[in-house]
This record gives structure tokens, sequence and C-alpha cells, in this order.
């Protein structure tokens, strides 16, 4: 039979990121067959029958939607139904089918032992045995060890009894009806409870928390659990096999209500809680509306192009960042009119190799100077919300616009650094970020962002924190502005910032005396270059 | 030339933690490769640590036990001890315990590599034995490369200053033994080496044996080897040690220092352990080592690269086996795959002693220190008739329940076979059992894990076989 893409809601055109089987696999009902992602989510397509793959029409990379053949199933549909169709009839009298082959069960190998005496014998001939089913139990002289049945079958000889003494490759007994029909023997398919499913999902090393959906036939829709938190996990009162179940799951199970005695978290407990969260379709974006979908090709023709990993990625994060934390900015203005005259001289210094060093390098020694000031600017809340982690290290990020999207790297221990040493870690860190050379950690471990738009223009903007952090400085394009001082007009330059920040960690007052605080160094300019002969 | 070899999973180190970690991912379907620098797997616990002191421990107890009968009307006379003789049975149980452990890599087809291992990269590793050279490259990688004894900066290079695995070798037995460090390990081998009539003397730099276990435990014990040995100096430092020809001369400084030099047979040097972290090119791997030598990891036992596992000794204290052997059993689940975590709450620690010394959890310096409100249930085995009937009374036991939930936060017992006893509580806090759970469940009599549930109900004031005043 031919095995289609089934319909997946509102998605089409859907790139394929991972093929789980190849031509010639045996594949039961309900086994994955190939990975999907969305924008939204990775969902598996699972397959709706039972049988052998003769040809796979897909691999990965190909982007479908609803319809399209994914692979041929060897005509393995007609045992399915016959199995479903038979589940009342007796299993011997199925593994009497012809289909049926025998088998010879032999010691397998023992590591350091041979010549090991039988003790116990546990089946008889004629006795139905499954996979794994213990067959003869062995004594040596530091342990009982038993010897589980290598297929299902029936026992048709048995060739040792107790008291023998065997080697590995000695022939136990003959298995009668092994193969073709273990498949069939195995239960009708019953409908999936979506916690067993959640279990035997692989452990996704992004360890994001999405969980895969594999009802073809449901909404496909992200189910999210909301994080982990260890330290409320560690108080609750649990047994170690109850935590186990709740890590595999995902729970966190501090925040599962136990009804067992005095309290306790049962396993049923976290069953229930996860299908109450699944129900629910994910705790933490509950309640926010959907936004219409709209057919723009319906007004007009339209071109398709896919973001990029780096814009789907950010995307995500902004998003989380914007919706968890409350954000305010506060604007602000700087003189930065000396600070220009000294940079146009520093163009001619042989400090630092002749680096060009930039306005952005004396913003970020200005806003790490303000850290120093206001230590809550370097701080995040920790995830209970009862206590902030100042860091006491100085990694300042920066926004870099480059063709696959928006980056942004770290320059480390900002504070022992002169502006010469600043600009030239901006200058290499751009460059990497622009050929897409940057490692995950140059881009970790930031306390405070800076995103300088100034370079194209703008006159102030809402910059989104770079969660966890809880400040970030949007920087807008310098402009001569007339400027009453002492009596009269002077025109000045001046630099137009935007500080956003965390209102759970830092209050308005707080922000702007921060903002005030860099805007006097970027005014001054010399405690930004004391020492360096400018 | 260089061979070539290739892994799902490297385990480097197959002690306690690596053998359980490569045992287990195997079981989970990855191919393992085991890397162990000496010729017979087990690690430190089984070679030269665990295993064989525990056997020593089983003839000090015989002959301890065999003399105390002497005025009970049992007297076997002056034992004759045959120290080759009693070294020869214990190498033999190691031996028997290491080669089991061969059979169950082959069962499992573990590869087992012998030779010294050095990351060359984030997913190289170079096995070095002989000269010739190895190349491993891994997918992941599970670290468990131990820790070794911690030696004494400016004492002398002579064979009769040795580390608890010296002291192993009894042959030939020493007249006199000074054990510098009063923790665990150098405690045991002094309990060893003055039942087989060795002059034991004990210095330890802070004022109190096994630093950081509740004081009213180490009472019983130190009453105990106050009477049999020569010395206990506590709050003392050794400034020299000059080796002659009579003997090692030794020096103190501190409390309890003696006015002149002591002459010892041999010194044993036990004053902890030191991680092997910064003995596997872990930079290479970009695996971030501290400068104690220990990695540090997250509750899945990942280091900072996420590929990379560490578990035992080298990520830190306390090391010890059943430690080392639970961590190794989360990283291969982790992985292979699967979402397991170090969520055990308690690990117990014993002092193989006589009497032994066991504790789990909070205990009462911990409580006083952080202001924990607690309950506390003692039952003292002067009043336990199976303790009585084995010719001792000293021990302890005594729970420590939250005074708010009930539940039981921690235990110690002391006396003997306390090490197996606490594995109950170690049980009950696990559970969350409070002292009704422990104090309703039935225990039988006479035994000596009666103290425990005795201990329950001292703590609840339901107990009879003890009078307490009403509260």
């Amino acid at each position: 039979m031919e095995v289609l893409i089934p319909e997946l809601g509102d998605f089409s055109d859907v790139e394929i990121i991972e093929v789980l089987v190849s031509e010639g696999d045996q594949v039961q009902a309900e086994d994955p067959l190939i990975m999907l992602e969305t924008d939204k989510a990775i969902m598996e397509v699972p397959s709706p029958t039972a049988g052998v793959v003769k040809t796979l029409e897909v691999s990965v990379g190909d982007r479908v939607s609803a319809g399209h053949k994914i692979l041929i199933l060897d005509d393995a549909g007609s045992v399915e139904e016959k199995t479903t169709s038979e589940s009342e009839v007796p299993v011997e009298q199925k593994l009497a089918s012809p289909s049926s082959s025998s088998m010879e069960v032999l010691m397998p190998e023992l590591g350091d032992f041979s010549d090991v005496e039988i003790i116990e014998v546990l089946i008889s001939e004629g006795d139905q045995v499954e996979a794994e089913d213990p067959l003869v139990t062995l004594e040596t002289d530091k342990a009982t060890m038993e010897v589980p049945s290598p297929a299902a079958g029936v026992v048709k000889t048995l060739e040792v009894s107790v008291g023998d003494r065997i080697s590995a490759g000695h022939r136990i007994l003959l298995l009668d009806g092994v193969n073709t029909v273990e498949e069939i023997t195995t239960q009708p398919s019953k409908p999936i409870d979506p916690v067993e499913k959640l279990i035997t999902t692989e452990n996704r090393p992004d360890n994001e928390q999405i969980a895969v959906q594999t009802h073809p036939e449901d909404r496909i829709m992200p189910q999210t659990l909301p994080p982990v938190d260890n330290a409320s996990f560690t108080k609750a009162h649990a047994s170690p096999s109850v935590r186990k179940l709740a890590r595999e799951l995902g729970v966190d199970l501090g925040q599962v209500a136990g009804t067992g005695q005095k309290g306790r978290v049962t396993a049923d407990n976290v069953k229930t809680w996860v299908k109450g969260i699944l129900q629910q379709g994910g705790t933490q974006v509950t309640g926010l509306p959907d936004i219409a979908e709209v057919d723009f090709t319906s007004f007009g023709s339209v071109d398709i192009e896919p973001l990029s990993r780096i814009q789907k990625i950010s995307g995500r994060r902004l998003q989380a960042s914007w919706l968890n934390l409350p954000h305010v900015t506060q604007h602000d203005k700087a003189d930065i009119t000396e600070l220009e005259a000294v940079r146009q001289k520093s163009k001619g210094s042989k400090g630092f190799g002749g680096i060009k060093v930039t306005l952005l390098a004396f913003i970020i020694k200005a806003c790490v100077q303000g850290l120093e000031e206001y230590p809550r600017f370097r701080s995040s809340l920790a995830r209970d919300g009862e206590s902030l982690v100042k860091k006491n290290y100085f990694h300042v990020g920066f926004a870099v616009d480059t063709p696959n999207g928006l980056v942004v790297p770290v320059i480390r221990n900002v504070d022992q650094m002169d502006i010469f040493e600043i600009a030239a870690s901006l200058g290499e860190l751009s460059q990497q970020a622009r050929e897409g050379k940057l490692g995950p950690k140059d881009m970790q471990g930031g306390v405070f962002t800076v995103s300088s738009l100034g370079g194209i223009g703008g006159t102030g903007f809402t910059p989104i924190i770079n969660a966890p952090e809880v400040a970030i400085l949007g920087v807008s394009r310098s402009q001569f502005q007339p400027v009453y001082e002492n009596g009269e007009f002077v025109a000045r330059l001046i630099l137009p910032l935007s500080l956003s920040y965390d209102h759970r960690v830092i209050d308005g007052a707080a922000a702007v005396r921060f903002t005030t605080y860099v805007s006097k160094l970027l005014k001054d300019v010399d405690p930004l270059i004391e020492g360096l002969g400018l | 030339m260089t061979a070539q070899a290739k892994a799902q999973l490297l385990v480097l180190g197959a002690g306690p933690g690596g053998y359980t970690a490569a045992f287990r991912a195997a079981d989970l379907g990855l191919s393992v490769v085991l890397v162990e620098r000496w010729p017979t797997l087990g690690g430190v616990c089984l070679n030269v640590g665990c295993i064989p002191s525990k056997a020593l421990l089983h003839a000090a107890s015989v002959i301890q036990e065999a003399a105390e009968m002497s005025t009970r009307g049992i007297d076997f006379g002056v034992p004759k001890i045959d120290a080759s003789q009693l070294n020869g049975w214990k190498d033999e149980i190691v031996r028997k315990l290491t080669s089991g452990l061969d059979g169950l890599a082959k069962q499992r087809s573990v590869t087992v590599l012998h030779g010294i291992g050095q990351f060359v990269s984030a997913n190289e590793l170079d096995v070095e034995k002989d000269g010739e050279i190895t190349r491993i490259a891994f997918e992941k990688c599970i670290i468990a490369a131990g820790s070794e004894p911690s030696k004494l900066q400016g004492f002398p290079d002579d064979p009769r200053i040795m580390d608890s695995t010296g002291a192993l070798q009894l042959d030939p037995l020493p007249k006199s033994l000074l054990v510098i460090g009063g923790g665990i390990i150098g405690l045991e081998m002094a309990t060893v080496y003055d039942a087989l009539g060795v002059s034991v003397s004990v210095v330890e730099m802070t004022n109190t044996l096994i630093p950081g276990c509740d004081r009213d435990l180490i009472r019983p014990f130190q009453k105990r080897i106050e009477s049999n040995y020569e010395a206990i100096m506590l709050g003392t430092k050794v400034t020299s040690i000059i080796p002659g020809s009579d003997g090692l001369s030794v020096t103190f400084d501190g409390d309890a220092a003696p006015d002149e030099e002591k002459v010892y047979d041999r010194v044993l040097v036990s004053v902890g352990r030191l991680a092997n972290g910064s003995k596997i090119a872990a930079d290479k791997a970009g695996v971030a080592v501290d400068p104690k030598g220990i990695i540090k990891v997250d509750k899945q036992m990942r280091t900072n690269v996420p590929h990379i596992f560490a578990i035992g000794d080298i990520v830190g204290e306390p090391m010890l086996a059943h430690k080392a052997s639970y961590e190794g059993r989360i990283a291969a689940e982790v992985a292979a795959g699967q979402k397991s975590f170090f969520d055990a709450r308690v690990i117990p620690s014993v002092a193989y002693t006589d009497p032994e010394i066991a504790w789990v959890g909070l205990n009462e310096n911990e409580a006083k220190a952080k202001n924990i409100p607690y309950e506390k249930g003692v039952f003292p085995w002067a009043a336990s008739g199976r303790s009585l009937s084995t010719g001792r009374s000293e021990g302890v036991t005594k729970l420590l329940f939250d005074k708010n939930t009930g539940r039981l936060l921690g235990a110690g017992i002391v006396g003997s076979n306390a090490g197996d006893l606490i594995a109950e509580a170690t049980l009950a806090i696990e559970m969350g059992a409070d002292a009704t759970d422990i104090g309703m469940t039935i225990h039988p009599h006479p035994t000596l894990a009666e103290t425990i549930s005795f201990a329950a109900e001292a703590s609840e004031g339901v107990i009879t076989d003890l009078y307490m005043p009403k509260r």
C-alpha cells in the first residue's frame, strides 16, 4: 500500500528533517517513518499499518504537503487486517499457520563459564513462549542465571533436563513457529495514551520543550510543558520511581499536587498533570489568541522565502523575551560633540596598531562603567523569582546584522580593556559574525547588550531585552541639534539612547539614573580615555 | 603507527563508576570501549580500596572478637599471624572479583583497552601502552578517571612512608605505625594494624576524628580506640620525618604534640584524595577542570562539553564507590538518549572501623549551622538485647526528623554493622517516610535493625524499651 503524508492541519510545504526507515525495513503500525519540522513543532508521521518498506520515495530536506507519497509498504496490510479481525482467535491456531518455521535454541556465550549445571527447566514441550521468556536456570559457583528465549514460538522438543551440565553452543530445545508469526501475535493496535507516547519519544538534544505529536488525525499544535525548576523538583514529596517518571516526561514535580498518603506525589498524579497540560495545549502559550490565517494568493501573486536557521532561533528567543519580561524603554540623549572630536583625533593615533575606534567602542566602555556603578543592570532574575543573580563579570554583547540574520557576539571582560582593545574585539567579532564563523561560545555569557542602529539612521526605538539579561541599550543616529546653553543656541552633536529594561528587576528611577550616568560619561569623555594620551 | 578504534561511547576508567557506565550503556545498545590504565578492571575500589581493606577488616574483627571471648570462658590463646598468607587470601578475593568483571565485559561485548588515556580532541582519545598508541574516535565519552591519594609536601621519599595502597600490603608487619590524617581511610587501616598487634598512633590536624561527622557518633568509637592505641593526637601536625636505620623519627607541633620526637617503623599518609582531572589532557577536549583537578557537571552528569560526561571521584566529594556507580548509570542512560537525572536526595557514608560509624543526609552539625528545625530520636544500644549479647554496648542510633513535615532528614549510627543498618534509613529518606512510618514498621527481634524503629519511637515519645520522661 502507498503511505501518504496525512492531513497536517494548517501546514503545508513542510520540511522532512529525518527519515527513520530504510527500504527493506520491517515496521509496525504506529512506528514513526519520518520527522517533519514546521515553524511551530517537530512531528513524526507514523506508519498506518505493519509491513515491509518496499520503496522509499522521500529523503531528508524534501518539502512535502498532505497527500504526498512517502513510501510503499509491502503487502503486510493483509497481515495486519488479519490480526485485528482475528484478535479473538487463540494464539496456538495462528502459530500453526504455514509461514512459521522452527529454530534451534543453543546455549549462549557465558563469558568465563563452561560446564554449568542446569538447576531448573522452566518450560515443557508444547509450551508457548515469548521472546525473552526464561527457558532454563543455570548455576555456576558464583551465581544463578536464566537463559532467555531468543524468539517467540512453541517448544517442539526439549533436549536438556535438570542436572545436565552444558557449555556454550549446546542445544537446549527446538522452537517451532518462529519469525513471521511473531509479528502477528503482537497485540492489536490500541489507542495510544499520549503520556505513554511522550515517554517513548526520543530525548531531543537541544532540550527544547516541544512534545512530539504522533496522531495524524489530531490537529497538530505545539505542546509545551513548563520548564523544570530543579530546586522545587528536589523538594517534592515523591519516591525515586516517581521522580524518574517525572524526569522522563519533563514534569516539574514541584508543580504537581500529591494525592497520596500525607500528600505524597504518586505516578498517577504525574500522568494526570501531564494530560491536563496537553489538553490545555501547553501552559505558557495558553490564552494567546491566534492570528487569523490569510490566503494572500487570493489578492495577488506571492513569493515564499524560507527563514534562515538563525532567524528561526532568534525569532523564538525574541518572542519568549517579549512575552515573559515586562519591558519599559527609557529614552535619553547624550552630547557627544567632544567625544567625536577625540575620536576623529584618535584615527591618527598609533595606539593599538592604528585600530579605527568606532563610536560603539566608546558606548560599550561607558556602559561597562555604568554596570560597575549600578550592579542590578548586570543581574538576572533567579528562575523562582525569589532572588537576583548579580554577575561579577563584564561580558557585553552587541547586535550584528548579518546576511543570515541577527546575531549577538559577546566581548569578554570589557572592564579590563581600553578603548583600542574594545574596538579591536568589535572589529574581529563583527567580521566573524558576518562570515558565519562564530561558535556558540562566542555568543554566550553576556550580562548586557548594546544594539546600535545609528549607522543606518533613526531617532529612537524600543529594543527587546536579550533575556535572561535585564537591560539592553539601543543607539540611534547622532545629529547636530541646537542646544540652549548660557543664553544662546549652540550646535551640539546629540546621540539618542533607548534603554529597554526588565521592570521586575529595575525600577524607572534606576533606569534614568543609568542613562544619565552613561550620557555624562559620553559627554565628558575623559574618564573613558584615561591614560591613553588622546 | 597509530592503531585506530571507534566507539559510540568511550568510558575512561574502569572503576565502579566506569564499569557500571560501560555495562549499562552496552545494555542500552551502544558500542562501548572501556579504557583502563591498570592491568585489571575495578579501579581503586576493587584493587586497592574498599574490597581488600574489608577483607583485612574482617580478619581484624575475628582477632578482636576471639580476644574478647577470653574473659567469657573461651580462650583461643594468642593468635599466630602469617601476614603473607593473609595477604594471599586478600589478593585472591580481589582476583575473583576483577576476573568476574572481565567476564561481564565480555558477555556484553564491551571492548576493554588497557593503557593511559589522553584526550586529543573533543572526539578522540589516545591510549598509550608500552609505547604503542591506539587512537579511539568516539561520539560520546564518560570520564571516570577517579582520584589518587594526596601526598604531603616536604617529606622524604622513603618506602616506609606509605599511602593507603601501600598500607594494604601487610607483609612484613611493622611493630609501630603512625597514621597521618584521622579520616575514614586512615582510621580503617589503623583498625587493621591495631588488631594485628601493631602499636598504632594517629595524628589529625583538626580537633576531631572524621571531621564533619557528629561528635556524639565519634565519641563511642574514640573512647574505644583511646584505650587500645598508643596515641591519638588531635589538633596536631607533623613537622618533620627523618628516615633512620631504626625507623622514621617524627616531630610534631600542636595541642597534643609529644615533647620529644617519636620513632615509628612505618608512616601511613591518609590526608584525602585528589581528583585526576588534570592528568587526562581534558583541555584538548575543551572540558573545564578546576585547580583541584575536579570536573564540574550538571544533574545529568554533563561537563561543559555537552557530549562528554564525568562521574565519580573526578567530579568531587563525596569520593565514594556507590556514588560513582549511581552517577555512571545516569551518565550512560543520558548518553543513550534517556531522560535520566541525578535526583538521589542523599548519599550514605560509612567508616568501617570498630565500631563502624555510618551517616546519611542531614547531621546535627549541619542542622544547627543552617538553622534547620529538627526533632531528634536517639536509641542507645546499651538497651539493645542483641548488641549486649554480642558483648558490645557502645552503639547509638540517631534519627533526625523535619520538625514541620515529620519526614526523616538524616540518620547517624555508630556500632557493629552500622554500615549495613544505614541502608534502611537511606531508603526511608528517599521514600519520604516519617517517624510513624518507621516506628510502625515491624522490625525483627532481636536485631540491631530494631534500634532504627526504637529511635523513631523515641522521637515520637512512644517507646517502651526505654523510659522517657513525659514531655
